[in-house]
């Protein structure tokens, strides 16, 4: 951190805020609120002597309530730029002055209560994102009674009641009596690994960082006896095994099964707690001075804000989706936006400090070049055919397009930050967008050749690139069965299909039609999958006015790690085909076909009329 | 808000009601067969 406020090339902006990020990979326009600090920061020495005099006394958020700060204090020791701040919401000294001690011991008069917020735009080629992560409150997991007995705490109040520079200076101490405990407690995977409460992922981070508090125990107090009370330690990190190993051999005792309940006796306020060794089935009560809940990590509250103004992804576990999970691991889905640290998911510091390289050189690979290549994918505007509805402006995902709706100009397309899914193709009701390398020619063509022959024998997919295609590809490469007389047709997105190309072939004489993509969370393309979802459920109420069964129809969801799903599907939809009648499909293929003149004849009478 | 809406899988056959919010695009599959062709069923205004 100090490296990094040294650094000439690096601008650190503190108690600072993203109000709006707008443009595109290498055209950046951030705004920034740079809260006011009431301290100049480059004046400041942190002596400490504005402190000695301020009169209010506030718990100490980075100590967790365990300590006291000031109105005026330095948020933590390390903190950079090494200046105090002036919290104005506590300070007695401002409209109107009552206070002002502050003021009058710095001699250095750093203190400026008239300090204002500022709005700074900055405009940046890359962003990396690196938002951290919040810990898990165990307030609502009763069975353990965090807030109801003092002296259970979670791993993160006991980092810093061990910690030199925290509350007791490092001194182990029970809240209770400020007695050194005898015996201390962890238990593990609190609010992880849990369907029910919590969250269902693992935390990553816990069983290492309870391994390690154990051996600082050890080291510091051997006289202090520690159970650990776990599911399944995961030491899966380099040297980890040697650490857990060093752990129970400096006398640590790990016991298999989480306690169910924790009560207190009243008269000593030590915990008692209940739990069955699963390796022995034996349940036994533990009599032990302190608890330490080993908390999981969850996703800041404000990513919600974030992933708006950039357009992000989230997986099921509420944290940033990365554009691939092996081949992109630390890119977002929108181009020039990387990921580091727990904003991608619960890490410790070592995948931390790796993955922030591996996003810093990504950066620097897009930024040093000066330009982007963008696949040949992205879509293309008639601006002949565009009447400035600006409905593809509103469904694309990367906010691609612009298009001025008032002055009527034809949309544009911003081809850097178009990652070609599709979607503003299918749903431009003007067919004035097309997509370079799946142009509706070419899609069409596909669908004219697959059911040249035999056409009532054959299911009609389509299946997205990154999820279905691959999810087919290992149905087969698994040799899994299933029938062989799905036609596979592959867009970047299910996005991309449009509804004309299903109409069409139900018009030639299709039985089936399948259309499959990624599940929501895994969306390659953001949110485009919902505009699939949406087009499909609007077919399916057209078909039924038409009279055709909207079961014919079909939608799926296959990741690319569902070989099996995909060759279940596949058989499901056949013994749908089976029972596809050939006077069903010849009904199918008048109505649409009358349906379809029926709109043209509107279209050239609206166009005569417009002439006349 | 979230309200209760009829749904029928076009897989199956398979009715069954689940919570729905309108214009909230949530992925849904059929209690009985996991199959995505989920239909939501509008209730038909009376004339």
């Amino acid at each position: 951190m100090a490296d990094a406020g040294r650094h000439p090339n690096i601008e650190l902006l503190t108690l600072s805020e993203v109000q709006r990020v707008d443009g595109y990979v290498g055209n950046f326009k951030v705004t920034v609120l740079k809260k006011a600090r009431y301290v100049d920061e480059k004046e400041c020495t942190a002596c400490a002597d504005c402190l000695e005099v301020c009169p209010v006394v506030k718990p100490d958020e980075f100590n967790l309530g365990l300590s006291t700060r000031k109105a005026i204090y330095q948020e933590f020791p390390q903190a950079v730029p090494a200046a105090f701040v002036l919290n104005m919401e506590d300070c007695l000294g401002n409209e109107p002055i009552a206070c002002g001690k502050c003021l009058e011991a710095c001699e250095k008069r750093c203190i400026d209560y008239d300090d204002q917020d500022k709005e700074i735009e900055l405009e940046v080629g890359t962003i990396i994102v690196a938002t951290g992560m919040e810990v898990y409150d165990p307030t609502e997991l009763d069975e353990f009674g965090y807030t109801q007995y003092e002296n259970v705490i979670t791993s993160l109040e006991f980092e810093r009641l061990i910690n030199s520079g925290g509350p007791t200076e490092g001194h182990l101490i029970r809240l209770t009596d400020r007695k050194q405990p005898k015996t201390v407690a962890f238990i593990q995977c609190v609010g992880s690994r849990c369907e029910k409460r919590g969250n269902p992922y693992c935390s990553n981070i816990c069983c290492m960082n309870t391994i390690k508090d154990t051996l600082l125990i050890k080291d510091h107090w051997p006289e202090v006896q520690c159970k650990v009370f776990y599911m399944d330690i995961r030491a899966f990190g380099k040297g980890f095994e040697d650490l857990y190993k060093r752990s129970m051999a400096a006398g640590v005792q790990y016991i298999r099964g989480i306690p169910g309940d924790i009560y207190e006796d009243p008269k000593t306020k030590n915990l008692i707690l209940t739990a069955e060794d699963t390796t022995t089935s034996e349940l036994k009560k533990h009599e032990v001075d302190m608890v330490i809940l080993s908390i999981g990590v969850v996703p800041p509250g404000d990513m919600d804000n974030t992933q708006q103004q950039l357009t992000l992804q989230r997986s099921a576990d509420g944290f940033f989706l990365e554009a691939h999970p092996k081949l992109k691991p630390v890119d977002a889905a929108t181009q020039g936006i990387f990921f580091a640290g727990c904003a991608e998911g619960p890490k410790d510091i070592k995948d931390s400090v790796t993955q922030a390289g591996a996003a810093a050189a990504r950066a620097n690979r897009l930024m040093r070049s000066g330009e982007v290549t963008v696949e040949a994918i992205t879509s293309m505007v008639d601006p002949e055919l565009c009447t400035s509805c600006g409905i593809c402006a509103r469904v694309c995902p990367y906010n691609a397009i612009y298009v001025d709706t008032k002055k009527k100009t034809p949309a544009v397309v911003v081809e850097a930050a178009c990652a070609g899914c599709g979607t503003c193709s299918a749903e431009c009701p003007f067919g004035a967008i097309t997509m370079r390398h799946f142009t509706d020619e070419q899609i069409m063509a596909q669908i004219e050749a697959i059911l040249a022959e035999n056409a009532q024998d054959k299911i009609v997919a389509f299946a997205c690139n990154w999820c279905s295609y691959p999810g087919a590809d290992l149905a087969g490469t698994s040799r899994l069965q299933y029938p062989p007389n799905a036609r596979l047709i592959r867009t970047m997105c299910s996005g991309r299909v449009d509804e004309r190309f299903i109409l069409k072939a139900f018009k030639l004489g299709a039985p089936i039609v399948l259309v499959s993509g990624c599940h929501f969370t895994d969306c390659h393309y953001i949110n485009a999958v919902t505009w699939t979802q949406k087009r499909i459920e609007k077919l399916w109420d057209k078909l039924e006015s038409l009279g055709i069964r909207p079961e014919r129809l079909q939608l799926d969801w296959v990741s690319a790690a569902e070989g099996q799903k995909w060759a279940r599907v596949m058989r499901e939809v056949e013994q749908l085909r089976e029972a596809v009648t050939a006077k069903e499909i010849e009904h199918t293929k008048r109505v649409i076909t009358e349906d379809m003149l029926k709109k043209r004849t509107k279209k050239v009478k609206a166009k005569a009329e417009a002439v006349a | 808000m979230a309200e209760e809406a009829k749904f029928k899988c076009l897989r199956c056959g398979h009715g069954f009601t689940a919570p729905y919010t309108p214009k909230v695009a949530e992925e849904r599959a059929c209690p009985k067969c996991d199959s995505n062709s989920v239909r939501r069923l509008k209730e038909k205004k009376d004339s």
